[in-house]
């Protein structure tokens, strides 16, 4: 019989979130008929399971990259680029975006595995703008600003709906059963104290690169999910403001929670197609959410539910506890 | 037979010697106690003991085997385990989840890391917060729960260092009840600490180090009345 910890309910509590968000995902276009706002939900799954890597690697493994749109990108010009050149099919393209994106994330865990903090995030960035720069410049390759053409993987914005939403799905139990197996103990124990990690056995360079690898191949997969709806790869999928709003997404929603990621996705990406119309004015209120909950809400929304609704936060140790018991 | 054995080790940070060729060696199944002044060099020791230092010069060998320089976590691979003198937990894992942490990366099987566990908070008196995350225990349950967990796989040699610092009685005495048993079942441990009388009831054997080198190393009760040792610790006064 398992035995409860409170890690391991906390764990379970937002998997069965996450679940439900997604059962309400699933019903939403029966009510929803608008092909522009399926659109939306489209990208905001796109940003979700960009959000849910990020979250592997910053919330879950201590590793604050910045580079989470660029990976994005570079799944999204491996599909293009063989699909504009090869004729290579949609599926093989997308298989390839993930093994890319995946070793190109598992080089950079190499180069930055010393790294920590302010390096850490200064190093990602700058490789973020190499990759942009270099895919932007190469117009002979890659033409450009102007993007490539890549062909749609359905017809129907509905299929492309439910096909995206078994990918999310995918993604979420993929993340919760990984963070059940001891990866996901050493993941979390990196995160917490790497010395500490390390003198206990767990091998703290392979499990860091391990966590970028893994990242970098989820968000190489949604760049090429999205290339293909969009049926337009360009360099702005790897743009800086990208990435501020993938982290935004996480910070807002919860870090270092399954469910959170998922809720602020859907949150602000809805809320940023309101707020189009300010222009700027939506990413000065993002980034104005990012420090409130940074520096009062660390568990984001997340959190604030299952405190104040779900009455489940960190438990304090009894008095009786906090003594010893002989 | 020599389970560790440190043959002439040296370490300086920039003009500080810290270590100046130390030498010794714990035999299977010994419990020694590592006393010193502040800044004689003991958590150094233990440092590259433990592979988060590397010696200048020298060697250390475990069963035979040289192992300084290797990093930590092959280290404790091999069954060198290490508590902090500053202690380091987990603190947003829970205490059992803690304890599997080392289970699991030293190749338990996770559903009997987790039963490993559950034993280990028993024996540590810790089950009544086995679920609680680490963060939120006292300074000295935190204090068993890392010492716990050097013990989810049994060690080859536990280096623990200042085990029974700021603890509250109680919980001394649970880990030295702990020590004891293991001792007996022929656990081998190297503890270093500044709480003599623990020192003097629990291991039979004491090395002194002072200035980066090791000035006695003997029966405890011989250390002890030591003049050296005493002249080193408490400039004359009697420990």
């Amino acid at each position: 019989m398992e035995r409860w910890t409170d890690s391991s309910a906390r764990n379970r509590r937002e998997f069965i979130a996450s679940l439900a968000i997604l059962a309400f995902v699933a019903l939403l276009p029966l009510v929803m008929g608008n092909e522009y706002w399926r659109g939306v939900v489209i990208v905001s799954m796109y940003f979700a399971m960009l959000a849910a890597a990020w979250n592997l690697l910053a919330g879950y493994t201590g590793q604050f990259s910045l580079a989470p749109a660029t990976f994005a990108m570079i799944g999204a010009y491996s599909t293009g680029l063989l699909s504009y050149y090869y004729n290579v099919p949609p599926l093989i393209g997308i298989f390839a975006a993930i093994v890319v994106a995946g070793l190109i994330g598992l080089l950079l865990g190499r180069i930055v595995l010393r790294l920590t903090g302010a390096y850490l995030a200064l190093t990602t960035l700058s490789f973020a703008e190499i990759m942009r720069l270099v895919i932007s410049n190469s117009i002979d390759i890659t033409r450009g600003d102007l993007g490539l053409n890549v062909p749609g993987l359905f017809d129907d914005r509905l299929t492309y709906y439910y096909f995206m939403l078994a990918i999310l799905t995918l993604t979420q139990v993929g993340l919760f059963f990984l963070l059940r197996t001891p990866a996901g103990l050493y993941l979390r124990a990196i995160r917490d104290d790497q010395i500490a990690a390390a003198s206990r056995g767990v091998k703290v360079v392979l499990w860091k690169t391990n966590a970028f690898a893994i990242s970098a191949a989820v968000s190489g997969l949604a760049g090429a999910l999205y290339g293909h709806f969009a049926g337009l790869v360009s360099p702005e999928l790897g743009l800086i403001a990208q990435t501020g709003i993938i982290i935004s997404m996480a910070v807002i929603g919860g870090l270092g929670t399954l469910a959170g990621p998922l809720i602020g996705a859907f949150l602000v990406y809805v809320a940023s197609e309101y707020l189009r119309d300010f222009g700027g004015l939506q990413l000065i209120i993002f980034a104005l959410l990012v420090i409130i909950f940074g520096r009062f809400f660390r568990e984001g929304l997340w959190g604030l539910f299952s405190r104040y609704v779900l009455r489940t936060g960190i438990r304090r140790p009894a008095l009786k506890d906090a003594v010893p018991e002989k | 037979m020599p389970c560790l054995v440190i043959e002439n080790v040296s370490k300086s940070f920039g003009g500080v010697r810290a270590l100046d060729g130390v030498s010794f060696s714990i035999d299977d199944g010994e419990l020694v106690g590592l006393i010193g002044p502040n800044g004689s060099g003991k958590t150094t020791l233990i440092n590259i003991l433990s592979g988060h230092l590397a010696p200048d010069s020298g060697r250390v060998l475990l069963d035979g085997n040289s192992i300084e320089g290797l990093p930590p976590a092959e280290l404790a691979r091999r069954g060198v385990m290490r508590m902090f003198q500053l202690t380091r937990v987990f603190p947003r894992m829970s205490v059992i989840d803690n304890l599997m942490v080392a289970g699991c990366a030293l190749g338990l099987p996770q559903s009997e890391a987790e039963e490993r566990a559950w034993q280990l908070v028993e024996d540590l008196s810790l089950t009544r917060v086995a679920a609680l995350d680490a963060g939120q225990l006292s300074g000295g349950q935190q204090k068993l729960l890392e010492f716990g967990s050097c013990f989810m796989v049994p060690p080859r040699i536990a280096l623990l260092d200042e085990p029974f610092a700021a603890i509250h009685p109680t919980m001394k005495e649970i880990m030295a009840g702990f020590i004891r048993r293991r001792h007996a079942e022929g656990q081998t441990f190297l503890v270093v600490s500044h709480d003599m009388p623990v020192v003097v009831e629990l291991c039979p054997r004491t090395v002194c180090m002072n200035a980066g080198t090791v000035i006695a190393d003997e029966s405890t009760r011989a250390v002890l009345t030591d003049k050296v040792v005493i002249e080193a610790y408490l400039g004359g006064a009697e420990i």
